[in-house]
């Protein structure tokens, strides 16, 4: 890659989207209100399996100010994808609108429109609804005996989503005779949710014409549109989705949800939009979290460290349907093939249905509880050969070409460059030599070091092909508009994206202006997620900017009687090479002269890529309370490659964000369900412990545009997901060297640390 | 159900607005007022991202009936800017700053900060944190936020030295 100076790619330019947020004028989907639009509400089940043998809806339909009630008998019985990615290996049909069966404890079995919210939900009350009961699973022990009750009657059997995933390279048997150490060991992880602020929220409207209008919150708006179409009946030019602002979505926002549909039907019913919001304690109930999973892992390990196999056996908790487990199964289980390099491993990946909440896409999908096993085992094979965790790491890291999870080479690789600049810049050596570990004020109190590496792809490939779009127009007076499919999930994409096309086109950046979220205009788009909003759609930005600029020049050669090749464009100037005193403005170029009328030009670009890898290594110091139990994580320095850097200050906000979730995965976060009925017991904000401003270590990030990977717009790679992963094994690694308690884990909670502090005072 | 017709003024404008006496102060600001700034993120009172001042003091919006606010002198983001073109401090520092990301906690935690440095125009960083402990925010991990109400403040103080000196210029700080 050629050296080049940026003018706007690089630099922390001001998000054209922001002050609408700081202003309150930003319309999220919550925020429309339309003329005689009703609320609707869902009745939920309070029972985890069961078969409706009665629903009774004649006393709520007979509540002043209800509109419409909707049961399972009277919805299009359409078995259809939870997760509408078409055509991909993250899909699987196992949903209904509403069933007669329920699977899991608050899952919807009837839904009502009303008036105001308050009268809809006292309809909700009036619904009798009677059941059988059906003997449930609530863990993975009791899904997969072999006498289980079944959740589905679809897939493979056995409470199975998909066969299960197998991948074998080189010879393990073979691996393990060579190696001097073998260690064996079995991880869990709890139910992490991602709990953006924005609970999901949908307004459905009909016209005429019998076309469906839907404002929803969703990462996925073409999704949305495809699976309503099918599910409904309709053309796809039927059914137009919006989505302006969203409060966030972190994966979880990509799945059709059960109210969308619901909202949808009512609104036909009733000739009237209708609108239908979660409350908080529905977003834990019916949204979606991380799956929970356990992991059997063995790997043998030279004396020098060296890594020579490794067996793993992974189960992933899907909860009553598929949604993004097939996805979830397949990138965690591809995951392990790579990170630390080894020749030989045999891989072994499954998804179980329960009878409990649905497990989704969350950020770090399916990666996090992987990673979180591999880099905790790395840390007891350097412990066990007494060679430093960071050497070690370093000795095993994947390096370039490389067979990456996707099964292609890889081509920028920039772990090893992360864990040396972290090493040095957070006193690696200095801090974990310091014997000195108990706090002066409080000697119960003791500090430790650690690090977590983790790589992560842009992009769903292999799983989906994907394809990003993106039209530029110029308009007459050299304003250029963008139109994307990319949704704006808060990260600041839609700037990115204007940056890339200013960039390449040789505007300037208040010159780009986007047009998004409207699936009637915008290009089609597979949706906001994998990373690789900036990689994928950013490099389809780019293509279609390199096509405007050259037909803008052509039209500025024919007013100056200039060769087009001849020509510059540089912040909105047109100027001739090795004439710099003939130049003519966009606006000159664009607009009408006498004899040449406006035009209106226009470019699209496409961009269909394999996928590249972003790494990094977090480093993390913390304190251990010993007497209460409290870990506290102090300082974290995230060191991170993601290729060129297109806007500073938001790839930071990804990395700082990320890491306050990670920290609440592995210490304080899990939305718990009562194994023995099913039964949610922390839906709500209080009782499921996030890391707020009081809880949040000082960050000091660090970005080094170490390996950029040649697909991406200049270099460019995703970072959204890459954040989340490493900050988890780098505390308990932490914790470990600051209280020689092994966890293999999470959420750490005090309780936990307390018994290992317990136990390890009794080991003989 | 009987509705009561209730007076507040509303970033210095009087409204008149009848309301069923259920509803909260956050419903009737969103809905009958029209104003959908303030978000509504859990309705319980744990998240923050309603709060609104109300006679001087930072409130959660859903934890306040309507009729409470009776003759209340009510506050809310759409209220923070002087005039279209002239953003409050604090707006200016979190756009500068990207301590917006989704932006749904926005409205609250500017109107929890303002409290605070309205308050105590030179906090800690210490006493940021402990001003924020009320409002969630999921997608910055708060670092951004700290940084722009340091900077909001740092301005804010400068202007108010009332010894006619032009307040710094941060706006190339950590750009």
């Amino acid at each position: 890659m050629t050296k080049q100076d940026f003018r706007i790619v690089g630099k922390s330019v001001k998000r054209a989207d922001v002050i609408e947020k700081v202003t309150g004028e930003g319309k999220y989907t919550g925020d429309y209100h339309m003329p005689g639009m009703l609320y609707g509400k869902i009745k939920r089940a309070e029972i985890a399996h069961a078969k409706i043998t009665r629903i009774d809806v004649s006393r709520a339909l007979a509540y002043p100010g209800v509109k419409a009630v909707l049961t399972h008998r009277d919805v299009p019985r359409v078995l259809h994808y939870g997760s509408p990615h078409p055509r991909s290996a993250s899909c699987t049909k196992d949903q209904y609108i509403l069933d007669d069966r329920v699977r899991f404890w608050g899952e919807g079995v009837a839904a009502v429109a009303a008036i105001s919210e308050e009268v809809a939900d006292e309809a909700l009350d009036l619904i009798d609804v009677e059941h059988e009961p059906l003997p449930g699973v609530y863990d993975i022990d009791t899904a997969q005996a072999p006498d289980a009750p079944q959740l589905h009657d679809v897939g493979p059997g056995g409470n199975l989503v998909i066969p299960p995933v197998r991948i074998e390279r080189g010879d393990v048997e073979r691996g393990f005779a060579e190696a001097d150490l073998i260690l064996e060991g079995e991880f869990e992880g709890g139910r992490p949710v991602p709990t953006y602020m924005e609970p999901n929220v949908c307004v459905a409207d009909w016209d005429g014409s019998n076309k469906l209008t839907f404002w929803t919150s969703t990462q996925t708006s073409f999704m949305v549109r495809g699976a309503l179409a099918e599910v409904l009946g309709l053309p796809l030019n039927k059914v137009r989705v919006l989505v302006d602002h969203m409060g966030g979505g972190f994966g979880a926002k990509q799945d059709l949800f059960q109210h969308e549909f619901l909202c949808a039907l009512l609104a036909k019913q009733c000739r009237r939009p209708v609108k239908m919001e979660f409350t908080r304690r529905e977003t834990f109930i019916a949204g979606r979290s991380r799956h929970p999973f356990r992991m059997w892992l063995k790997q043998g390990f030279r004396k020098d460290g060296t890594l020579v196999a490794r067996d793993m056996k992974i189960i992933f908790e899907s909860g009553a349907y598929g949604s993004h487990s097939p996805g979830v199964t397949n990138v965690g289980t591809a995951s392990a093939t790579s990170l630390y390099r080894c020749e030989n491993v045999r891989l072994d990946g499954r998804a179980v249905y329960t009878n409990t909440p649905i497990s989704g896409a969350y950020r770090g999908y399916g990666v996090v509880q992987t990673y979180y096993a591999l880099d905790i085992q790395m840390d007891e094979a350097a412990e066990r050969l007494g060679i430093d965790p960071v050497e070690m790491r370093l000795k095993n890291a994947v390096r370039e070409g490389d067979i990456a999870p996707s099964g292609h080479p890889i081509v920028g690789c920039g772990l090893e460059a992360c864990i040396s600049h972290g090493a040095d810049a957070f006193d690696w050596a200095g801090k974990r030599n310091n014997p000195n570990r108990s706090d002066p004020r409080n000697p119960a109190i003791r500090k430790g070091w650690g690090i977590g590496c983790e790589m992560h792809g842009s992009s769903a490939y292999p799983g989906i092909k994907e394809q990003g779009n993106a039209t530029v127009k110029m308009n007459e007076d050299g304003s250029v508009t963008l139109l994307t499919g990319a949704a704006g999930l808060g990260t600041g994409a839609h700037t990115a994206l204007a940056q890339i096309v200013a960039e390449e086109l040789g505007v300037t950046f208040e010159s780009v202006s986007v047009v998004h979220g409207d699936t009637d205009v915008v290009p089609w788009d597979i949706g906001a997620f994998a990373s690789h909003t900036t990689y994928l759609v950013g490099s389809a930005a780019k293509i279609a900017a390199a096509e405007l600029r050259e037909r803008v020049l052509a039209r500025a050669a024919e007013l100056l009687q200039e060769s087009a090749e001849n020509l510059g464009l540089v912040d909105g100037i047109i100027t001739v090479r090795g004439n710099p005193g003939q130049s003519i403005t966009l606006v000159e170029a664009m607009g009408p002269t006498r004899g040449v009328p406006s035009e209106h030009l226009i470019a699209s670009g496409s961009y269909t890529p394999t996928k590249s890898y972003s790494f990094a290594a977090h480093f993390v110091e913390v304190a251990v309370d010993t007497e209460t139990g409290i870990i506290e994580c102090r300082k974290v320095m995230p060191v991170h490659d993601v290729g060129k850097v297109i806007h500073p200050i938001a790839a930071q906000g990804q990395i700082e964000g990320g890491i306050q979730q990670g920290i609440g995965h592995t210490l304080t976060e899990d939305y718990v369900i009562d194994r023995t009925n099913g039964r949610s017991l922390n839906a709500g904000l209080v009782d499921y412990k996030m890391p707020l401003s009081m809880d949040m270590p000082d960050i000091e990030t660090i970005i080094l545009e170490a390996a950029p990977d040649p697909g991406g717009p200049w270099g460019a790679k995703g970072v959204g997901e890459d954040p989340i992963i490493a900050i988890g094994p780098a505390i308990c690694n932490a914790v470990h060297d600051a209280i020689g308690v092994r966890f293999h884990h999470y959420p750490i909670t005090p309780e936990d640390v307390l018994k290992g502090l317990k136990a390890r005072r009794e080991q003989p | 159900m009987t509705k009561r017709v209730l007076e507040m003024t509303v970033n210095g404008e009087e409204r008149s607005l009848a309301v069923a006496s259920y509803r909260s102060l956050l419903d009737v600001l969103r809905e009958e007022g029209g104003l959908t700034g303030t978000k509504k993120g859990c309705d319980v009172g744990d998240c923050g991202a309603c709060t609104v001042i109300m006679d001087g003091k930072p409130v959660n919006a859903c934890l306040v009936l309507a009729v409470e606010a009776q003759g209340a002198e009510i506050t809310t983001v759409e209220g923070l800017q002087s005039s279209p073109d002239d953003l409050h401090p604090l707006q200016e520092a979190m756009m500068e700053h990207g301590a917006s990301q989704c932006g749904f906690c926005t409205p609250g935690i500017l109107i929890m900060a303002k409290c605070l440095l309205d308050r105590n125009p030179h906090p800690t960083d210490e006493e940021i944190r402990f001003g924020l402990s009320g409002n969630i925010c999921r997608c910055t991990g708060y670092t951004k936020i700290f940084d722009a109400i340091r900077t909001a403040g740092k301005r804010m103080a400068a202007a108010s030295t009332g010894d006619g000196t032009k307040a710094p210029d941060f706006s190339k700080a950590e750009a």
